[in-house]
């Protein structure tokens, strides 16, 4: 076999890859890995060569194989121990779990394309006049949940009530619609009287709120159903049998209970039958107090023929019902603090201790970090609880009591828990000076020997910081059932390694 | 070794298609179908297993020859007794590589 003296592209390709992967490759063994992988590349040419089968299809499937080196040079890299040691090393460093809990963070951010409910939250209806608007809801006490008003009180009150000066029912959920075109989608559909916007005080970007019924687009269902088009303003809408005019977009600053893109169905009146249970929001006259609104409105719906108990009708202004999520996250927070502490028999006398003089600065340390990690996480909770179940839930009836209020509170309390057992776990297995996880964990003792000697297990500090001694079993009258040693500067020696 | 060494069907493969005279990478790709990226690694973890061993040929003969030197794989005998329980382990090892060889 004599050398070929024109050697193709796609073999200086190739050697190209290999030289460009071998960089790769730790010093000692980068030149034996790389006349391997050159003289196999070569090898193959020359074979289809000499066989008269070299041709384009198999100069690819040569640099397809040598792709691979680039797989086999990342193995001789992470196969090395310093490396995997170093590796180790990261993992247990206290910045990789605050990284991590940031990256999570960023994770959910790109997920939900920039937190939308959060945002609703904190930045929320600009475009309306909050002040003297109510959620009116029923929480009846003979059991059971809040829950809607029948579909014929907001009628009864809008006609008789001396106090408000506006009132509206509406449900909300997603219904199948259709367009002229016989496009069809799930789309989010508010069905309300249609004195919703009088009440609300909102007046629409283009377009006129309906005579008698039709549609009303936020600006964010103008864009995904009609595409900006600004012949909209006629264009009808198929909603089960029935078909509506759309009348009226509304401004991109306005947002009702969500960000999510809105048909808004307004109708003369929501009928009594089939029986339907109604969100209610009003608006009150100046200096009219809850419980005047109540007497009142309690009296007109037992002329209605519903009888109330007083204490039947709830009541949350439109400003403090925005930040319930907020609420009934800090309470769920307080609540699994409370659990935790108790389960996990924290002592304040530690805390005494973490804070002496000798440990003031090692103490800080370890206090900031428990607290920088546990509110990241509590804010992965808070953020991922509320852009997964909406706040919408939570807005409307304002509760915020665990019996009765939206699926967010228990999503809140349950991770809340969580987020607290993980983090003091994750705290007592941590070095007490650098905050590195401990490792090699050792079992000592004889478990059937618990009376006569101690057994556990112990764990190490790789800096050579100290060691903890966890007990198999934790006495009840042991304050401290977790003991840590710290070792002096004669250990040091032991741990050279990591320096 | 051989008693604590269990392979995955792919790392079995890769020992049996040596065992059989397949020596170099390339050759082991051809006979087993597997990228260079699953069978390079795959030689890599089964020589610091000491399944396989490898040798550089003479570089004198490949110089006499004009071509670079290539670098060989052979079965050691821990890794025969390893293969050897693979196959128990993997009864239908055997043929697929008959029929892989037929194609």
């Amino acid at each position: 076999m004599t050398l070929e003296p024109n050697r193709p592209l796609s073999l200086r390709f190739c050697e190209a890859m290999i030289s460009l992967a071998a960089r790769l490759v730790p010093e000692p063994q980068r030149h034996d890995w790389k006349r391997e992988w050159d003289a196999e590349a070569w090898h193959r040419w020359q074979f289809l060569f000499h066989a008269g089968e070299w041709n384009g299809r198999e100069a690819l499937g040569l640099i397809r194989n040598c792709l691979g080196a680039f797989f086999d040079a990342a193995w001789h890299l992470t196969s090395q121990e310093t490396l995997q040691n170093r590796l180790r090393e990261r993992l247990r460093s206290p910045w990789t779990c605050l990284g991590g809990l940031g990256v999570l963070l960023l994770v959910l951010a790109a997920a939900t394309s920039g937190f939308p409910a959060a945002r609703d939250l904190f930045a929320f209806h600009t475009s309306l006049r909050p002040a003297r608007l109510f959620f009116i809801w029923l929480h009846p006490s003979a059991g059971g949940g809040d829950q809607g008003l029948p579909s014929d009180l907001p009628p009864a009150w809008r006609w008789r009530s001396q106090l408000l000066e506006s009132v509206t029912g509406f449900t909300a959920g997603h219904r199948t619609i259709q367009l002229a075109n016989l496009r069809s989608r799930k789309f989010r559909l508010v069905t309300a009287e249609k004195n919703l916007f009088q009440t609300l005080q909102v007046r629409p970007a283009f377009g006129s709120l309906p005579e008698r019924d039709g549609i009303v687009l936020t600006d964010a269902a103008w864009r995904s159903l009609f595409y900006r088009d600004p012949a909209v303003i006629g264009a009808r809408i198929r909603i089960g049998d029935e078909s509506y005019r759309v009348t009226a977009v509304l401004p991109a600053s306005f947002h009702f209970l969500t960000r999510e893109p809105t048909a808004y169905l307004l109708e003369p009146f929501i009928p009594a039958y089939p029986p339907t249970r109604v969100m209610v929001v009003a608006r009150t006259k100046p200096g009219v107090t809850e419980g005047a609104l109540d007497r009142e409105l309690t009296k007109i719906a037992e002329t209605a023929t519903y009888y109330f108990f007083k204490s039947e009708l709830r009541y949350a202004s439109f400003n403090s019902a925005l930040w319930t999520p907020l609420f009934v996250f800090g309470i769920a927070s307080l609540l699994s603090a409370l659990f935790v502490v108790a389960v996990s028999r924290v002592r304040i006398r530690r805390f005494r201790l973490a804070f002496q003089p000798g440990s003031r600065r090692a103490s800080a340390r370890r206090a900031g970090f428990f607290v920088a990690k546990t509110g990241v996480a509590l804010l992965l909770v808070f953020l991922a609880g509320l852009e997964w179940t909406r706040s919408e839930s939570a807005v409307i009836f304002a509760s915020w009591d665990p019996a009765n209020g939206p699926f967010l509170v228990w999503v809140y309390i349950l991770c809340s828990m969580g987020v607290l057992l993980w983090s003091l776990a994750d705290q007592r297995a941590r070095c007490r000076v650098c905050l590195r996880l401990l490792c090699f964990p050792v079992r000592i003792g004889c478990p059937g020997c618990l009376l006569l000697d101690w057994s556990g297990t112990e764990l190490l500090c790789t800096e050579g910081h100290g060691v903890l001694h966890v007990p198999l079993l934790a006495p009840s009258w042991d304050e401290e059932s977790d003991r840590w040693i710290a070792l002096d500067d004669s250990w040091q020696e032991l741990f050279v390694h990591s320096k | 070794m051989s008693d604590s060494v269990r392979l995955s069907h792919t790392a079995a493969l890769i020992l049996q298609t040596v065992d059989q005279g397949c020596r170099y990478g390339f050759d082991i790709m051809d006979a087993t179908g597997l990228p260079s990226g699953t069978v390079y690694p795959a030689l890599r973890r089964m020589q610091a297993e000491g399944l396989i061993s490898s040798q550089w040929e003479s570089e004198k003969k490949a110089t006499a020859e004009q071509r670079p030197a290539r670098k060989y794989y052979r079965i050691t005998r821990a890794g025969s007794e390893v293969l050897e329980q693979s196959q128990r382990r993997y009864p239908l090892l055997g043929r697929l590589l008959t029929l892989k060889a037929r194609r």
